[in-house]
């Protein structure tokens, strides 16, 4: 986003801190968070736009708008870049820029490590997209790129070994970020900030960058092996490294799933608490269902290879439903916390109320597709693209705005418009449902996922009429969102206070923006007694010396 | 029971347990945006914990999640089993599957009965695999290329298909009819045409069709 030249109330901040050159070397953990935020959420708009075309050409049967080799690469580029470069980099990037606030840390742990993190995503994911100028275009086998069909023999483009090689520096790069977030939450926290007064949002970034750390380089040995097969194709004659490639894969990509969506599990119990007006219920509980459902991440991975006739489905089938009860766990938090609240609803809090059922219908089909019999039916049909879609578009995507709404006034010192979010808001949602949940509905019908085309007698024509209608929907949300945020940050006319939302966390504590060192003189850190710290002062001030925060289950 | 009736079967009882639990919640959380709306006027609640209830509400999901874990696993089992039969039936019908890019090849093992086709947009080209009406059928496939994979929609039926690597399908069909199959698993550029039907006819009309290597 742009910050560069936010009018601060405070004293002029050093010559040259608004230059180019002080943005692209910087090492103060906000503006690396912003380069990688904004860097996605750019691509976020770009890769939507293939989304758009897809949708167009799949509207009517019979249709060629594009190739069929054109549409292969648009549904790769899309799948590939919303999960490698928008949703998993701004799951990370959250935690860069938050949990240094969230734990009264003036820095983040290793800034040029984080710095380097992002520039070898920026640099991979321009190394993706420039596939689109080789002669043979983009990439073209899909976000999973299977051997043998991403081996030079049946995809002999340049396209595709870029793709390989962007990938395998976008991922490192994450690697690299998703350490140093980890680093500060676990050993540089501010006084007073002991593990278990860490917000929500920072204990999901913790079980978030675990997982990271332990499923990630699986897919850099997984692109490694893909270019050593593409360099010598008879590898993949082989069944061994076929099948070995998918189990590389998975055990990289089944994680990676979750870190899509545990940090906005983060965000939508800080945004759920902070307009309920009321400290999240079951801290403990979800921090401990947070840490087990990491640990389990890294055991389900065969379920997506139920249908391949090489794996032990029973196995991967009984993890990967055991996988409910943490996940019922964090949505007690979600709703105990509604049910004592005091609510009001501004715009975050709707995208994080719209977050609780719509991600529901992503869990629900999920224990759904983790079932054996059901799997071997819908796996690889459109219900599988409605279930993802589910979790990642009516689920993280509306994390994300909430995300956004919620500390936009934070990272810029602007407020954005609350009546234009509100249409932003329900454009999303009626045009998220519109578009997904017909989707279901092909797949049952047997529809395939990647199909560039179809038949007038397939019987799939209705349902993708509807669906297309629902993606012009979401497309003209998203657009409001983008025209809220140009004329916030071009106008200027209201410009947020330091805690425009009550808030309960450290960050509120600051200035909006922050100062380079997170707290200073005039924003000194205040006293942490839990994991609501400025709740505790509001309640201690409100009622002096009445009450004791730990009889109502403050921890201390 | 068929594949398919399994399918059915537990696809329906999910789909039921998710409903409610989708209800429930739903439910729970536009009452309580109503009742807990600021202009209410009634305040947050302090409390942060209910260590019992949390606990035994956790109970309960692993009672229900285990509950799911072995009705679907014996279900997963039956639908093996009931392959395994047919695998093993005297009167089985072997069929050899290529799939190579963009379409497949059916060799029959009890005759010299073969068909292939070119799978483009046109449904004349698509090749029909013919199989006798009550015999269990094993489909034995293999690639010749990259992973494809063999999908029956209406009966439930799926496997990916691998060079160097023999997967098994075995099904029965009770009645005569026609039905679609198609690849489900992306193989590249013609991926999208890659399809197929399966005929099942009466058995002399099968040994028919063997004995002449084309369909009557
Ligand atoms: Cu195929």
């Amino acid at each position: 986003m742009t910050t560069t030249s936010a009018p601060s109330p405070r004293p002029a901040p050093p010559a040259g801190r608004g230059t180019a050159s002080a943005w692209l070397t910087t090492t103060d953990h906000k503006r690396i968070a912003l380069l990688t935020l904004g860097t996605a959420t750019f691509l976020f708009l770009v890769v939507g736009v293939l989304a758009m075309i897809i949708r167009a050409q799949l509207t009517l049967p019979s249709q060629h708008l594009v190739s069929n080799d054109m549409y292969h690469g648009l549904f790769t580029i899309h799948g590939s870049g919303m999960i490698y470069l928008v949703v998993t980099p701004i799951a990370i990037a959250l935690g860069v820029y938050l949990v240094p606030l969230q734990v009264g840390a003036p820095a983040i742990a290793a800034p040029r490590l984080a710095m380097a993190g992002f520039w070898l995503y920026l640099g991979g994911a321009l190394i993706i997209f420039s596939g689109f100028l080789t002669a043979l275009g983009p990439a073209l086998a899909g976000w999973y790129s299977y051997p043998p069909l991403s081996g030079s023999r049946y995809t002999p483009g340049a396209g595709q070994s870029l793709w390989i090689a962007g990938v395998f520096l976008a991922v490192l790069g994450l690697i690299l970020q998703a350490a140093t977030v980890l680093w500060t939450a676990l050993l540089k926290r501010g006084p007073g900030v002991t593990m278990l007064r860490m917000p929500v949002f920072t204990w999901s970034t913790v079980a978030t960058n675990l997982m990271v750390i332990g499923s990630f380089p699986s897919l850099l040995a997984a692109m490694g092996l893909l270019g050593w097969g593409r360099v010598f194709p008879q590898l993949f004659t082989e069944n061994l490294w076929n099948i070995g490639y998918q189990h590389l894969f998975w055990f990289f990509a089944h994680p990676v799933v979750y870190v899509m969506f545990f940090p906005f599990v983060g965000v939508v119990a800080e945004v759920l608490s902070t307009f309920s007006g009321r400290r999240f219920f079951g801290y403990r509980a979800t921090v401990v269902s947070l840490l087990v459902f990491a640990a389990f991440s890294m055991s389900v991975w065969g379920h997506h290879m139920f249908s391949t006739g090489q794996a032990s489905n029973d196995y991967y089938s009984l993890t990967s439903i055991l996988l409910l009860v943490p996940a019922g766990v964090e949505y007690f938090g979600f709703l105990a916390t509604v049910i004592g609240g005091h609510l009001r609803f501004r715009v975050p809090m709707l995208f994080a109320l719209a977050f609780v059922p719509q991600f529901l219908v992503g869990g629900l089909t999920g224990i759904m597709v983790a079932t054996p019999v059901i799997d071997y039916q819908v796996t690889d049909s459109y219900f599988i693209v409605a279930h993802w879609h589910y979790t990642l578009a009516a689920g993280s995507l509306f994390g994300i705005f909430a995300a956004f709404y919620f500390w936009f006034p934070k990272a810029t010192g602007l407020m954005l418009d609350e009546r234009l979010g509100r249409w932003h808001f329900w454009l999303l949602v009626v045009g998220t449902n519109v578009a997904f949940l017909p989707m279901f509905w092909l797949g049952l019908q047997g529809m395939p996922r990647r199909l560039a085309t179809y038949l007038p007698g397939d019987g799939f024509t209705t349902a993708n009429i509807v669906s297309t209608v629902g993606t012009a929907v979401l497309a003209l949300g998203v657009l409001v969102g983008v025209v809220n945020v140009v004329t916030a940050v071009r106008y200027r006319r209201r410009p947020a206070p330091d805690d425009p939302w009550e808030g309960f966390t450290l960050e509120w504590a600051t200035s909006s923006p922050p100062p380079p060192l997170n707290f200073d003189d005039d924003h000194p850190l205040p006293p942490v007694r839990s994991f609501a710290p400025l709740l505790d002062e509001r309640e201690h001030a409100g009622q002096e010396g009445a009450d004791d925060p730990a009889e109502h289950g403050a921890l201390r | 029971m068929s594949i398919r009736g399994i399918f059915d079967d537990i696809f329906l009882l999910e789909l039921s347990i998710a409903g409610a639990v989708f209800v429930v919640i739903t439910v729970l959380l536009v009452v309580f945006l109503v009742r807990r709306r600021a202009g209410a006027g009634r305040p947050a609640s302090s409390r942060a914990d209910n260590i019992v209830l949390e606990v035994s509400y956790a109970v309960a999901l692993l009672g229900i999640a285990v509950f799911l874990v072995v009705v679907t696993a014996q279900a997963n089992h039956r639908q093996q089993q009931m392959q395994a039969q047919f695998r093993g039936a005297p009167d089985v019908v072997r069929v050899d599957v290529t799939a190579f890019q963009w379409c497949w090849r059916f060799q029959h093992l009890d005759g010299p009965a073969s068909t292939t086709g070119t799978c483009q947009e046109d449904p004349a080209t698509r090749p029909t695999l013919v199989v006798p009406i009550g015999r269990p059928v094993e489909l034995r496939m293999t690639s010749h290329d990259v992973v494809h994979a063999l999908w029956i929609p209406d009966l439930a039926l799926k496997s990916d298909v691998y060079p160097d690597h023999t997967n098994s399908l075995a099904v029965t069909f009770d009645h005569a009819g026609t039905w679609l199959g198609r690849c489900s698993e992306f193989c590249g550029t013609h991926h999208p045409t890659m399809d197929f039907y399966v005929r099942a006819v009466p058995e002399q009309e099968y040994q028919q069709y063997l004995a002449s290597g084309s369909p009557a």
